[in-house]
């Protein structure tokens, strides 16, 4: 039966952030994406077999500590107070996208403390010639289209109805600001981590050799955003990882395909 | 009051085939450069103008990779009209500090300007554009402090002997020691462009500064952002003098109410629909909580969203008609909204040479000493029963 998280705050020592929980069970940590999601379809299924856990990265939603954060060194220092705070040891971390490169940037420096990692359609490395498409300065319109490979799921239906909000590009008409507010604060978290470098870290691929934990990495085969090398190299070059290629989904893909993710976290924790 | 001429350089003659952002990602191969460097040495002249014209001062800004203004470098435009000037204030609105690493570059090179002019430079300090963070990879994230460091980090190198050593966040530098220094003391005078952001108008009124509304808003939107600023001054415990603020406005001035618009109207849509998609793409970041919901409340109001005539006219986009008519509405307006600095954009779009200087010579023979007349120097501008009307 699928549960709904719930949220709890708890006091960090950058701020209080947001936890999301449900279930019990092994622990399972979901890192959410640049969107901020503190909960996903596959999450709440996942919750029958696991202590499902989403700590909402500072300046996402309602957690506090932005301020203190530049980079993804500070984003580690952040994630193993979080460890400590949660009371776990090595979890088996789902992390999306930019919660896929975070997972990553701890399981290379603490590679004890991640028990097994489900990378859905990770950033985290540069490719030459082979660009993560643009995702400052898009309509939500444009975002969707990078985001689902089914334009009519719910929340690209939704995404396309705020861009008749806010228009065309250079165009902006008034929008109400609790529409606007958590896309924004979303978005500037991101930018500190990801605008420069462009959703990567320069050292992370050669560090990759580092991590224990067995990988899986998941990719969507319309994704839009990151081209389908990337799983490729990650899946390559994470000493125990494989690759599997869902079709029918692109970024969002927890969203788009949540009961096979879900299945293959279950079949995944059991190996 | 004291009047300014502003030009953008703008990039007249786009491929008519090209329709998308003027702004990052406009092509270059658009830009021919045999055409660049005479509308270089036009718009030059244009500035040079309005010296002979009696105006009090010229202002130059900074924006890159794009068609809207081809000032990537305003402080290389002010250095030439430095050398060719005699008289008149050259406004740099501004340098875009976080561009510039390490920003004691700024430092020197407003001291060079105003040493080579003779304490002639008015120092423009800005955040910089949305665009300008596409253009840069500098982080949109770290805008506001980078800002407010290398603020610090340049007037503490105009006022303090140097060497010294400078360690903030975002810049170290190890001895701080500028040659030139600035022959106006303690600074030259310092304009800080905003455009609604309240941090910016705090920043600006503690430092008792002089704010300059960014344009292409309905005259609405400048009340309300005047009428916050003065709020400010008020919070730091003083009345906001009017040189203290500044609204920039694109003006045409012509025999006639009719001949003003059919000598100018295609060239302002030529800026409107050419020149002006993709100036508002937002960095994320960039802007705070505080200031976004200001700063929402008027984008509605942006001249992108501008689509008739009477809409210009009566959102005062541009002021635009006989001497008569074009004196009258700045009455009104700077009643209004209180600001002693008018800094008029008179080329604006695709606006030829010889109508520029035609309206600029009208402005200045026909309105200035009307305006000069209402508004004397060191008396109240603002006027609260204007601003309810």
């Amino acid at each position: 039966m699928p549960q709904t998280l719930t949220e709890e705050r708890i006091d960090a020592p950058l701020g209080k952030i947001q936890v999301f929980r449900a279930g019990s069970g092994d622990p399972l940590v979901y890192l959410h994406s640049a969107g901020g999601e503190p909960t996903n379809p596959a999450l709440e299924d996942l919750a029958d077999s696991f202590a499902v856990m989403v700590p909402v990265f500072p300046g996402f939603g309602e957690s506090e500590g932005i301020d203190e954060i530049d980079d993804m060194e500070d984003a580690v220092f952040h994630l193993l107070d979080v460890w400590e705070l949660l009371g776990l040891d090595a979890p088996i971390v789902v992390g999306l996208s930019l919660g896929g490169w975070t997972a990553m940037e701890l399981a290379t420096r603490y590679p004890e403390r991640v028990g097994k990692m489900v990378l859905v359609n990770p950033v985290g490395i540069h490719i030459d010639g082979q660009p993560i498409a643009e995702m400052f300065g898009r309509t939500p319109a444009e975002l969707a289209e990078m985001l689902f490979a089914d334009q009519s799921h719910p929340i690209a239906q939704a995404m396309h109805a705020m861009s008749e909000f806010t228009g065309d590009v250079g165009r902006q008409v008034e929008i109400p600001i609790e529409i606007v507010l958590p896309m924004w604060k979303a978005i500037s978290a991101t930018a500190k981590l990801g605008w420069d470098p462009y959703l990567h870290n320069p050292k992370l691929r050669g560090r990759l050799r580092r991590i224990t934990a067995p990988t899986l990495v998941v990719a969507g085969a319309q994704d839009g955003l990151v081209p389908p090398v990337y799983a490729e190299t990650f899946a390559a070059e994470i000493p125990n990882a494989r690759l599997v290629v869902i079709d029918g989904a692109a970024h969002w893909l927890p969203f788009e395909k949540p009961e096979e993710l879900a299945e293959l976290v279950r079949e995944f924790s059991r190996t | 009051m004291r009047f300014f001429s502003f030009h953008l350089m703008p990039y007249i003659g786009l491929d008519p085939a090209y329709e998308g952002s003027a702004w990052v990602t406009c092509p270059n191969s658009l830009f021919d450069p045999e055409h660049g460097g005479e509308l270089y040495n036009r718009y030059l002249g244009e500035l040079l103008y309005a010296e002979e014209l009696g105006f009090d001062g010229v202002c130059v800004n900074e924006h890159h990779q794009n068609a809207y203004g081809n000032m990537p470098s305003p402080n290389l435009i002010a250095s030439i009209l430095a050398r060719q000037t005699e008289t008149i204030r050259i406004a740099v609105v501004g340098n875009a500090l976080p561009l510039y690493d390490p920003p004691t570059r700024v430092a020197e090179e407003f001291a060079m300007i105003d040493v080579i002019s003779g304490g002639r430079l008015i120092a423009g300090m800005v955040v910089g554009g949305g665009p300008e963070y596409y253009s840069f990879s500098v982080n949109p994230a770290h805008a506001r402090e980078r800002f407010q460091e290398a603020h610090d980090l340049i007037t503490k190198a105009w006022t303090t002997s140097g060497p010294f050593e400078w360690v903030s966040k975002h810049y170290r530098i190890r001895y701080v020691n500028p040659w030139p220094r600035p022959i106006q003391q303690p600074h030259p005078e310092i304009w800080i462009p905003g455009a609604g952001s309240i941090e910016t108008m705090e920043f600006v009124a503690r430092h008792r500064y002089a704010y300059m509304g960014i344009p292409y808003f309905h005259l609405d939107v400048f009340k309300r952002y005047f009428s916050m600023f003065r709020d400010a001054c008020e919070a730091e415990g003083y009345e906001a003098d009017p040189l203290q603020a500044g609204w920039l406005v694109p003006i045409y001035v012509s025999e006639t109410d009719e001949q003003a618009r059919r000598e100018y109207e295609e060239h302002l849509w030529y800026f409107v629909k050419r020149l002006l998609p993709g100036i508002t793409i937002q960095p994320p970041g960039y802007t705070s909580v505080r200031s976004l919901a200001s700063i929402l409340k008027s984008a509605g109001t942006f001249m992108l969203n501008v689509e008739t005539w009477d809409q210009i006219v009566d959102g005062r986009y541009a002021i635009v008609g006989s001497p008569e008519t074009v004196t009258q509405q700045l009455v009104d307006a700077l009643s209004a909204l209180g600001t002693g600095n008018l800094l008029g954009l008179f080329q604006l779009g695709s606006l030829p040479d010889h109508l520029t200087r035609k309206n600029m010579a009208l402005f200045a023979d026909q309105v200035i000493p009307k305006l000069r007349a209402e508004f004397p120097q060191g008396k109240p501008v603002y006027r609260p029963q204007a601003a309810v009307a």
